[in-house]
């Protein structure tokens, strides 16, 4: 083959490269006539407008009860939006709002600490919850506040008030801290929950928020809507409580000082009704409580803002005997023919500790001793079963584990006083005086009411049930390990405590055929009684100032027969279990009439 | 070629054209400015990792531009041969994976073999034209014209209308180049004249919208026509002067989609002005004919043809995507060479220049013609 050179090649690259430069011409061209004959057209465009983009907060899902009926929903309500662009016109913006509806030097002050914040243009929320008129008011004077919109959007609203306050929890602003740890908190508008189930369910309530995009002209005023991506709303959530039961108990507890209680479903271990008193209404907190409320809140001495049921400690008092008769019955140490003679008093040494009866129970069984509260017997099993026994036990059947509530907001543990704990904590050895002392549940146990009526569904349910508060499908619950004989016993004498007239409890029975409960009352001393005040006749403590008085306690079952509800009531320095008890069997028995009427 | 490195490597180095490297740096540089100022001041956010591109990017070019030219020629159709295997995966993959999948995850770095195959298609074609006697006769056209055609349909279909006009105009360039005759050319015109209808039904919707577009943008202003209105008022406002470094305020107020990949010049031109604009512009200008000038003083057919498709590659990519932004073409995904933030398209373009340099080193060389086949 021979070969001739490409003779076209270059008089082709020069007309390629003509070509070339004739093209770049163009692009100078068309570079010259967009930057500079139709320069300022342009320019002036690009001031004009300006695209932002929001995100839109997602409606929080609501809260039902167990039939249904809602305890927590959203309000249409009115939101006022500020367009930050440039930081120097908020100052005019706002004293042209202020003309026009009223804001308060606290919410002027929030106001320019959120716009502060803000490195860039965005949305900050300047008025929530508006009311009509002030709506309207600002619809009339649209034109003369550059860079304000209204929003419609959702308010937070609980109808059961203070009645659910503690158990529902409420929303509010996210924090600081809180924005930081979830930068998604950050979104103008967006409550999170605080306390309680708001809380507790917070991600799955709080749903996806959507994002809007939108130009605005040089007034910032929306001019037109270039995407919307709707948010998801956060999903609604049952909850195993029975709004009418939280209301009942609510109301029976108002007649105290201070009081809290929780029914719990013994085969399944659903949550009822929980209740603590005094309590506060959660509606304050979604717009933003004044600082003039919160302040009564927090200075208030019947602490309302504690949840009592789950952050509530207390010497669980002879409610424990139960619990250390089941640890001697295992143990083989006493049997139910097994007596004890109680003279009223029970020496360790030269000291005597007293039983409550001033003159003793005489010869008394392991039923007798639970149903009328004979001190002297616990005594003396207990001494004979040791603490290690008695911990064990109160371990076994689950005390000091917060009541199971895994993950509820400020849900504390009890305690169960070990000889390790007190050689850890109290540097000192265990006597035998505190063991006395653990057994009639004085001294270093302590227990939260949801603990107690955790054990007590147990107890009396055989099963190791774990309380939840959202409805669905119940879990099945292993059987405790404890002989069933010794537990149809123990409960048995609790029946007997409010059943039988010399049960410490008779007074306080529910009468009506079918629905009786047992139970087992308690007192848990605050102050000890003194010598001189016993040797001056003085056992009690119902005269002394409200905050020495002892606490009373009952936790109980209904009905006897067939075992469903368990309860726990503690009235802080009630100054006996009287206060309790009416409590207790009020609300048990509405529990069972509440159960009626749904069957109808 | 036994010998792939000339053991005189530093005189080697000496001997290449600084002059287009120093460009390319230069323009390079320019675009990390940039990029620094998309990212609102960050440097974090693009213009670390594309200088860390560049500066592997770098070591493939001057590693190219130092290895012998005949070597490069032996091996064209096998180079060819593997980006149009990776192309096909990519196809394959494409269809598994549903929607447009350009590119192979390579873990450390995409693959996108489209953009390998703008390369490989020049050096296939490069040898081809190169083995032929003139006059070409028009018998001896179909095989490069089935080089240019199936990787087209191929990228059409991925589709990245962009990179196949990219191909098909630099494969036409290089035919032209190689001396097909005028006649040849205006019938394959008229052919793809009437073709058009039957390639409009190979395009996807928003492809055609796009074409739709370019003609009125007006028609849509916040739908697709959005972005090319939003880009003029941009790059429009940006006056003689522009408004300053990091000064922008389209772009940074997300007016401008994609200121940092293919709408960059956009952003360019809003801080710059038209004076920036025009530096840039004349820059490329500058570095596209100092390759051109490699091309036109090479002394064999190979070396020529191979810095001119590259050349005119590069220049492809500069234009089509200015005038795009400028809204003098439709929106096709073509980025701003050396300038726009992206892995492949700078390796890419810095393989490309490497041949150059090459084709530049061993402009006097006589490469001697190989037989058909494939080595």
């Amino acid at each position: 083959m021979s070969r001739e050179e490409n003779t076209n090649f270059l008089p082709r690259a020069l007309f390629v490269g003509i070509l070339q430069i004739s093209l770049v011409m163009i692009l100078f061209c068309r570079m010259y006539y967009l930057q500079i004959f139709e320069g300022s057209h342009y320019h002036l465009l690009a001031e004009g407008n300006r695209i932002f983009s929001r995100p839109l907060v997602p409606l929080r899902g609501q809260i039902y009860d167990r039939n249904g009926c809602v305890l927590v929903e959203n309000e249409t309500s009115f939101r006022l939006l500020l367009l930050v662009d440039r930081k120097k016109d908020i100052e005019s913006t706002l004293t042209a709002l202020e003309e026009v509806i009223s804001l308060s030097a606290e919410e002027k002050e929030e106001i320019l600490k959120k716009v502060g914040k803000k490195h860039s243009i965005d949305a900050i929320v300047l008025k929530d919850g508006l009311t009509w008129e002030e709506v309207s008011a600002i619809e009339l004077h649209a034109a003369d506040l550059p860079g304000i919109s209204l929003e419609v959007g959702a308010r937070r609203h609980y109808p059961l008030l203070s009645e659910g306050a503690h158990v529902l929890g409420y929303v509010a602003s996210p924090s600081e801290k809180e924005e930081e740890e979830e930068p998604i908190l950050a979104i103008p508008g967006l409550k999170t929950g605080k306390v309680g189930l708001e809380k507790y369910f917070d991600q799955r309530l709080r749903g996806t928020p959507g994002y809007r995009t939108f130009e605005v002209n040089a007034r910032r005023k929306i001019v037109r809507d270039l995407s919307q991506n709707e948010s998801i709303p956060g999903e609604d959530i049952h909850l195993t409580l029975d709004g009418r039961l939280q209301k009942y108990a609510s109301e029976v507890l108002s007649e105290y000082e201070s009081a809290s209680a929780v029914v719990l479903d013994i085969q399944s271990g659903e949550i009822l009704a929980l209740v603590s008193t005094p309590s506060f209404d959660p509606n304050l907190f979604p717009l933003g409580i004044s600082h003039h409320e919160w302040g009564k809140l927090r200075d208030n001495p019947y602490v309302p803002m504690t949840n009592k049921v789950i952050s509530g400690l207390y010497p669980p008092g002879s409610t424990i005997k139960m619990f250390v008769a089941l640890a001697a019955l295992e143990a083989g140490i006493i049997d139910k023919t097994t007596t004890v003679h109680c003279p009223g008093y029970f020496y360790v040494g030269d000291h005597p500790f007293h039983c409550w009866k001033k003159h003793g129970h005489g010869f008394i069984n392991v039923s007798n001793a639970i149903s009328e509260s004979c001190d002297v017997f616990f005594y003396e099993i207990a001494k004979r079963a040791g603490i290690d026994r008695l911990s064990a036990t109160f371990k076994a059947v689950g005390l000091g584990e917060g009541g199971g509530l895994e993950g509820f907001p400020h849900c504390k543990k009890g305690l169960i006083p070990t000889k390790e704990w007190k050689k850890d904590k109290k540097n000192a050895n265990w006597t035998l005086s505190d063991t006395i002392m653990t057994s009639i549940g004085q001294g270093y146990m302590q227990a939260s009411p949801l603990e107690l009526v955790v054990v007590i569904a147990r107890l009396v349910g055989g099963k190791k049930v774990i309380p939840h508060l959202e409805g669905g499908e119940n879990p099945s619950f292993e059987n405790l390990e404890f002989n069933p004989e010794h537990l149809k016993l123990i409960k048995e004498a609790m029946a007997n405590t409010t059943n039988s007239p010399s049960g410490t409890a008779f007074f306080g029975r529910i009468q009506q055929e079918g629905k009786e409960m047992g139970g087992k009352t308690g007192t848990s001393q605050v102050r000890r009684i003194t010598l001189e005040q016993r040797r001056a006749g003085q056992t009690k403590t119902n005269h002394l100032a409200w905050k020495y008085r002892e606490h009373g306690i009952f936790v109980g079952y209904a009905p006897i027969h067939n075992p469903r509800y368990a309860i726990a009531v503690v009235v802080e320095h009630g100054g006996g279990p009287r206060g309790a008890i009416q409590a207790a069997r009020d609300i048990l028995l509405k529990a069972q009439l509440l159960e009626e009427e749904n069957k109808e | 070629m036994k010998k792939m490195m000339d053991p005189r490597i530093f005189h080697k180095l000496f001997q290449l054209n600084w002059g287009i490297i120093s460009l390319i740096f230069l323009i390079s540089a320019i675009g990390w400015g940039l990029l620094i100022s998309a990212g609102g001041g960050n440097a974090h956010i693009w213009a670390f990792k594309q200088m860390m591109r560049f500066g592997v990017g770098l070591g493939i070019m001057l590693v190219i531009a130092l290895t012998d030219l005949r070597w490069w020629l032996r091996f064209s159709y096998i180079f060819y041969g593997l980006s149009f295997l990776l192309l096909c995966a990519v196809e394959v993959m494409g269809f598994i994976g549903m929607g447009a999948q350009r590119w192979i995850d390579l873990y450390i770095l995409q693959l996108q073999p489209s953009e390998l195959m703008k390369i490989a298609l020049i050096m296939a074609l490069a040898r081809y034209f190169h083995s032929q006697s003139q006059p070409i006769p028009l018998s001896k056209l179909t095989p490069p014209l089935l080089l240019v055609l199936i990787p087209t349909f191929l990228v059409l279909k991925q589709p990245d209308l962009g990179t196949a006009m990219v191909l098909l105009m630099s494969g036409g360039a290089l035919f032209f180049l190689a001396g097909v005759s005028l006649w040849t050319f205006g019938a394959a015109l008229v052919v793809a004249g009437a073709s058009v209808p039957l390639l409009w039904t190979f395009l996807h919707d928003y492809q055609k919208q796009r074409v739709f577009m370019f003609f009125d943008p007006s028609q849509d202003a916040h739908g697709a026509g959005y972005h090319i209105t939003q880009s003029k008022i941009a790059l429009g406002s940006g006056g003689f002067w522009g408004k300053g470094y990091m000064q922008g305020t389209q772009a940074y107020l997300n007016f401008v989609p994609e200121k940092q990949t293919d709408f960059i010049f956009t952003l360019l031109c809003e801080e710059w002005g038209f004076l920036g604009g025009s530096v840039l512009i004349l820059l490329y200008s500058l570095l596209i004919f100092l390759c051109s000038r490699v091309a036109l003083t090479s002394q064999n057919d190979f070396g020529r043809y191979v810095a001119s498709g590259i050349t005119m590659t590069f220049f492809l990519y500069m234009f089509i995507n200015i005038a795009m932004v400028m809204g003098l073409l439709p929106v096709v995904g073509i980025p701003l060479p050396l300038v726009s933030y992206g892995g492949t398209a700078m390796l890419t373009l810095l393989m490309g220049f490497g041949f150059i340099l090459n084709v530049g080193l061993h402009q006097t060389h006589k490469v001697p013609r190989l037989s058909i086949g494939i080595l």
